[in-house]
């Protein structure tokens, strides 16, 4: 039982993880069976997952690196796909309240990804106490999962699933079935001409140059249009 | 290890950490809602996943069809176990198993 004061722990912030955990293991596989197949060895591909630890980010630091694009370039273009974590913690904090530590936040958020807000977000809405502890704890079971999904899919390789080539199909449509469920999530009227203006600009961008082009103007153009926005 | 590779890794990794940890860290007050920026990173998320989305699911649309009653049955598997509890983990994983049946029955 947790203490009303103190707030929930350690422990049950992993508890609390273990869906995330669970939803994020096979994704990491197959992007280090993926990393495998862009010609990246297991260190690498499991270092791009402990150093930038953003899922999106990643598959698309495979597509630049296949490309031979710049590393700035490339450093800039992850970057800048990241963008909307910067709402993420004054959002918890806001909904925490003006008296929650956070002291060792330079840690813990690391661990702020899409799903842990969502997660974190929820308890406290549903009246759980903020607590650095468990905010630890749910951090480490996603990024665990991650750090050690990926290692395992570059050890396993491509050739691991090509006997199952059923369970093959399904992991690779794992990342667009993870970004259909986050755009429902955050699915609002005020965020629909952003998301047309990037629908849009992505499939111009794609047919009439490149799929990194493409990539480019759909976050750009959304991002604007949602400036223009009255 | 690929010194450009370590170079974009860090440089990435670096930008999150400070997306994640430094607003906590620093900010005291709420920013000021409706501003150019609040309305520009507000609208950054959206646009990304859109982005991100559309480009996953393109190249099997586009210029050659290919698979594409297990990407209906994937995004209706995603849709439809995302609804009830609007679970991002249900919704993925579901979507996942979805387009991996349809596969192997058309196998």
């Amino acid at each position: 039982m947790s203490d009303k004061t103190k707030g929930p722990g350690f422990g049950a912030g992993l508890w609390a993880g273990l869906p995330i955990a669970m939803g994020y293991f096979p994704i990491a596989f197959s992007f280090g069976v993926a990393a495998g197949r862009a010609g990246l060895d297991g260190i690498e591909a499991t270092f791009l997952s402990l150093a930038i630890y953003a899922g999106a980010s990643q598959f698309l630091a495979l597509a630049l690196v296949a490309e031979g694009a710049p590393a700035l370039v490339a450093g800039f273009t992850l970057i800048a796909m990241n963008l909307r974590h910067l709402l993420y913690g004054p959002a918890l904090m806001k909904q925490a309240g003006a008296d929650a530590p956070r002291r060792h936040a330079w840690a813990w958020a690391w661990g702020l990804t899409d799903e842990v807000f969502g997660q974190a977000l929820g308890a406290l809405a549903r009246g759980q106490r903020f607590s650095e502890a468990w905010m630890f704890g749910l951090g480490l079971a996603a990024y665990g999962a991650w750090t050690g999904g990926t290692a395992l899919g570059a050890w396993a390789g491509g050739g691991a699933l090509e006997a199952y080539p059923a369970l093959n199909a399904g992991l690779g449509f794992m990342l667009a079935a993870l970004f259909l469920s986050l755009l429902m999530s955050i699915l609002t009227r005020a965020a629909l001409p952003a998301i047309a203006v990037a629908v849009v600009a992505t499939v111009a961008g794609t047919l009439f140059w490149s799929g990194t082009a493409g990539i480019l103007a759909g976050m750009i153009g959304g991002a604007l249009a949602g400036v223009l926005r009255r | 290890m690929n010194p450009d590779l370590v170079i974009m890794a860090l440089m990435a990794g670096a930008a999150n950490w400070a997306f994640r940890a430094l607003p906590v860290m620093l900010m005291k007050g709420e920013a000021r809602p409706g501003g150019i920026a609040a309305r520009f990173l507000a609208s950054t998320g959206p646009a990304a996943i859109a982005t991100l989305f559309v480009a996953s699911v393109l190249p099997q649309v586009w210029p050659v069809p290919r698979d594409v009653w297990p990407l209906a049955a994937g995004v209706a598997a995603t849709v439809l176990a995302f609804l009830p509890r609007r679970s991002v983990v249900a919704g993925t994983l579901a979507g996942a198993a979805g387009y991996a049946a349809a596969f192997w029955m058309l196998a």
